[in-house]
């Protein structure tokens, strides 16, 4: 069976333990950005069964005709999700889709270096001021993908992080341009390793690869703390959710795959594992009572307000996003 | 003579077959592509369709309104944004200043090699292709690991600086980076041209000079270098124009500013899904660098002509 | 005074050696570093090369390049062969344009081109696309190396066996190919080399399902500085070395045509 996945999303003990179940060969392609699984799908990427996409990539998905409709029949598990994450908009009646993870798009920051500076990392300042920046200047990396960065740049401008409008977006572009110089890069993979190394102190990321960062860096005994937090403006969010491809070598193993994840159990996996948010609701019970601890993993009704789901954009303004983008990544 | 012109047609049809399918073809769509516009969610906006309900193949545009389905609108837009053009000024300095620094160091080591015994000259030639066998990546990495914030290198040349009283600089991720990485990985083709050349030089015309009074200096400016031009071009050409489509070294060691044309070509395609944009680019690449060979060229018959 | 400018040439072409190894023998001394950072030395150990090994992805990846590496080579050797034959025999205008052009512009170009065309095609992308678009880019290369191997030889043996009643399909056979047969295992050699060492062009053409070597190592790279990469470099390394060695003894002038 092969999986094309978010990098760092689904932990190998649990792929193994499906191994074992199905009897078959799981192979996993990654991706860092949705964008990117998107060119490669749209490009005519073949052999796939099970896609892992964001919630806001399956319309254009299903719009190319690049889905098959799950077979309800045989995802008995399909009744463990969270109503809050089942029947969403972006895929009315989980026609084409099971919700797996969840994941905050916030700030992860090496804890004793900020301390020392006295910067605060509960706002979206710490990215977007240029005069914060210039204390921690080339120590800061934010995502390499539009969706996520400029939705961030919206909410620290007040705005939502799905605005379709032109003059919000120029706006958060005009902030992200202030900004860009004191980054060291648009990195959407190697930051988690960068942060426990210490090379860089700030990240704009997710918050299943920063729990990742944290974890590491306590496992590698660094001589300082790796944390996350929300930011006070709001943060962007996505749930990610699983998928077949239409020409899937394999739809049974695929179909099977799905419900094993749909399985609490396996489901709370994922967030003890790789530190995303659970919409399964069956797999609380065995999630790590310290996690739920952790807003970004289980937020509490205050918080879960300031979380906004990411939805797909209008093709006007998706193609207006590229193009700022392109012309942040281009300008100087 | 039939015979000759089927012998002709023989060997040359297949690979002529194959290049026009897999070289011309492609080029000349990608052309065409400039001048479309960009599909919903990636590729081109399609021309036709199977309509879903009656399976039948339908025309999306209307064939007589050019207008629905061709547009300039992405080259104005290379145009009319400066960003784009500052960004091939930009990559035509990076590949510029890469062809510069290689011939610098490139020229010493040809020249040598090409005046060392003869016995040793292969072998020398050999040590500075070895390491070109070596897969590109890995090059590009070597130079991660040592410029990493990490690394001993970089630990060194920091604690240094900090002596001095300037503060810690960052070497990965930077431009630095990816001119110092551009040089590593093209070095070795500016190598060997020039000691093509070199090797022909007639030592006799040196000594010549150098009875007749000439310094070490003259007989190099006046001598050595003239007759080293065409190898210099050769050279210079062949680090210039990859270096200037490179886009894995911005990408690996580059910051947020070091992007080059290659990047900006290879995000179109690839992450924000604008092909005609892509291909509009790509066309401009195109015409930058025939335009270089154009006057290489030009420079070498004049070179040609001086030298005689 | 000579010596005195030599030493001091001397010195700077060491440098440049230096520059040129240093890098390398840093990635393979670090592929046998007990850490994870490859920043400090900490003790010696196989581990990395152990779990390279144990790596399905890169043993498929490593499959796959091996696989399109001798596709690539053969096609590529076969009608690289045919285009410096034809270069060489008949007066051509198209044929070198198109045999050389894809040489002499960025790789880049040619990636982009391609995706565009097999998407089209609505074709797959994966090893036989990649395939495809090796063998475009090699075709250039071996036949400027078999023209080169022509122009050096002798006309009049091709000549003689003609007096002497031979068709020139013998003459070919019997005199010409044993003559060129250097270069055209040089070109073989080459052609197999740049296709298991290509990026870009197999960036672009490979879609999400295939993966070789190089794209293998660009997404680790990408995701981690990791000792994984410095071992299945130096494997990579230990190959190609081995491929210049058994080249020199099959071939010898084949390294030299190739610089």
């Amino acid at each position: 069976m092969h999986l094309f996945n978010w990098n760092n999303a689904v932990s190998s003990d649990t792929i193994k333990r499906f191994e074992a179940e199905c009897k078959c060969k799981v192979q996993e392609t990654y991706y860092g950005s949705m964008e990117e699984a998107l060119a490669k799908l749209t490009a005519g990427a073949k052999g796939f069964d099970v896609i892992g996409p964001s919630n806001y990539g399956i319309p254009p998905l299903v719009k190319l005709g690049l889905l098959q409709p799950l077979d309800k029949t045989r995802l008995p598990n399909l009744k463990n999700l969270n109503p809050a994450f089942a029947n969403t908009p972006l895929d009315p009646n989980n026609q084409y889709s099971a919700p797996y993870d969840f994941t905050v798009t916030l700030v992860g920051y090496n804890a004793d270096k900020l301390k020392s500076l006295g910067i605060d990392p509960t706002s979206w300042a710490v990215v977007f001021d240029p005069k914060i920046l210039a204390r921690i200047k080339g120590k800061v990396t934010v995502l390499d993908d539009p969706r996520e960065v400029i939705a961030a740049a919206l909410r620290y401008n007040g705005f939502s992080a799905n605005s379709q409008k032109p003059e919000e977006l120029k706006k958060a572009v005009a902030t992200i341009k202030a900004a860009k110089p004191y980054w060291a890069a648009f990195n959407s993979q190697s930051y988690i390793k960068e942060l426990t190394l210490g090379n860089i102190w700030v990240a704009l990321g997710y918050s299943n690869d920063l729990f990742q960062s944290r974890q590491d860096a306590v496992k590698a005994k660094r001589a300082f703390k790796i944390d996350y937090t929300l930011q006070k403006e709001g943060n962007g969010m996505t749930a990610d959710s699983f998928v077949i491809h239409k020409n899937a070598p394999r739809p049974d193993l695929a179909v099977q795959f799905i419900n094993f994840m749909l399985d609490g159990k396996n489901a709370a996996g994922i967030t003890n594992n790789v530190g995303a948010g659970n919409p399964n609701a069956a797999a609380k019970p065995f999630i790590d009572k310290a996690l739920l601890a952790v807003p970004a993993i289980n937020p509490d009704a205050n918080q879960v307000k300031q979380l906004e789901q990411l939805t797909d954009l209008s093709a006007t303004t998706r193609r207006a996003w590229n193009r700022a983008w392109t012309d942040i990544k281009v300008g100087n | 003579m039939r015979n000759n012109r089927l012998a002709k047609w023989l060997i040359s049809g297949p690979p002529l077959l194959y290049l026009l399918l897999f070289f011309a073809i492609p080029s000349a769509i990608m052309a065409f592509a400039a001048f479309r516009f960009p599909g919903d969610y990636g590729g081109l906006l399609p021309l036709m369709n199977v309509n879903p309900d009656t399976g039948k193949t339908e025309l999306l545009i209307n064939a007589g309104n050019y207008a629905d389905f061709l547009t300039l609108e992405n080259f104005t837009r290379f145009f009319q944004e400066p960003v784009f053009f500052e960004l091939f000024l930009k990559s035509f300095w990076y590949a510029g200043l890469t062809t510069v620094i290689c011939l610098a160091l490139a020229y010493p080591l040809a020249w040598l090699i090409a005046r060392s015994p003869k016995k040793h000259r292969d072998l020398l030639v050999l040590m500075v292709i070895l390491p070109f066998w070596s897969n590109f990546l890995i090059r590009v990495y070597s130079w991660m690991i040592i410029l990493g914030p990490q690394g001993y290198f970089a630990k060194s040349i920091n604690a240094v600086l900090g002596v001095i009283g300037i503060g810690p600089v960052q070497l990965l991720f930077s431009h630095f980076a990816v001119i110092l990485v551009l040089v590593y990985v093209h070095l070795p083709f500016m190598v060997l041209p020039l000691y093509a050349n070199l090797e022909k030089h007639d030592m006799n015309l040196l000594d010549a000079a150098q009875d007749l009074g000439a310094n070490a200096w003259q007989r190099f400016w006046r001598i050595t270098w003239p007759l080293s031009l065409p190898g210099v071009w050769a050279g210079a050409a062949l680090v210039f124009i990859p270096a200037l489509g490179m886009f894995a070294v911005p990408d690996l060691v580059g910051g947020t500013d070091g992007i080059m044309i290659g990047n900006l070509i290879k995000q179109q395609f690839l992450d924000s899904r604008d092909w005609p944009f892509g291909s509009v680019l790509s066309i401009m690449l195109t015409l930058a660098v025939l335009m270089l060979a154009g006057l290489a060229t030009l420079i070498g018959r004049g070179g040609k002509r001086n030298a005689l | 005074m000579h010596s005195k400018q030599s030493k001091w040439l001397w010195g700077a072409a060491s440098l440049v050696y230096l520059f040129l190894y240093l890098p390398l023998i840093i990635v393979v001394v670090y592929s046998f570093n007990d850490s994870k950072l490859n920043a400090e030395w900490v003790g010696f150990t196989f581990k990395w090369y152990e779990i390279l090994f144990n790596d399905a992805q890169m043993l498929t990846a490593a499959r796959n390049t091996l696989i399109i590496g001798l596709v690539t080579s053969v096609c590529a050797t076969v009608l690289g062969t045919l285009a410096g034959l034809a270069m060489y025999k008949y007066k051509l205008r198209l044929l070198p344009v198109l045999v050389l052009t894809p040489i002499a512009i960025p790789e880049i170009l040619m990636g982009v081109s391609l995706l565009i065309f097999f998407v089209m095609l609505n074709m797959t992308l994966g090893l036989v696309s990649i395939a495809l678009s090796h063998i475009a880019f090699c075709i250039g290369f071996v036949a400027i190396v078999v023209r080169s191997r022509l122009q050096g030889m002798d006309e009049s043996l091709v000549e003689a066996a003609r007096d002497l009643g031979a068709t020139p399909v013998q003459a070919f056979r019997l005199v010409t190919l044993p003559l060129i047969m250097p270069g055209i295992i040089a070109g073989a050699l080459m052609a197999f080399t740049l296709s298991i060492d290509d990026f870009v062009i197999t960036f672009f053409t490979a879609g999400a399902g295939a993966s070789t070597l190089p794209l293998q190592i660009y997404s680790m790279i990408r995701i981690a500085v990791t000792p994984e990469v410095n071992a299945i470099s130096t494997l990579l390394m230990l190959l190609t070395l081995a491929l210049i060695v058994i080249a020199s003894k099959v071939a010898p002038g084949a390294i030299k045509a190739q610089s």
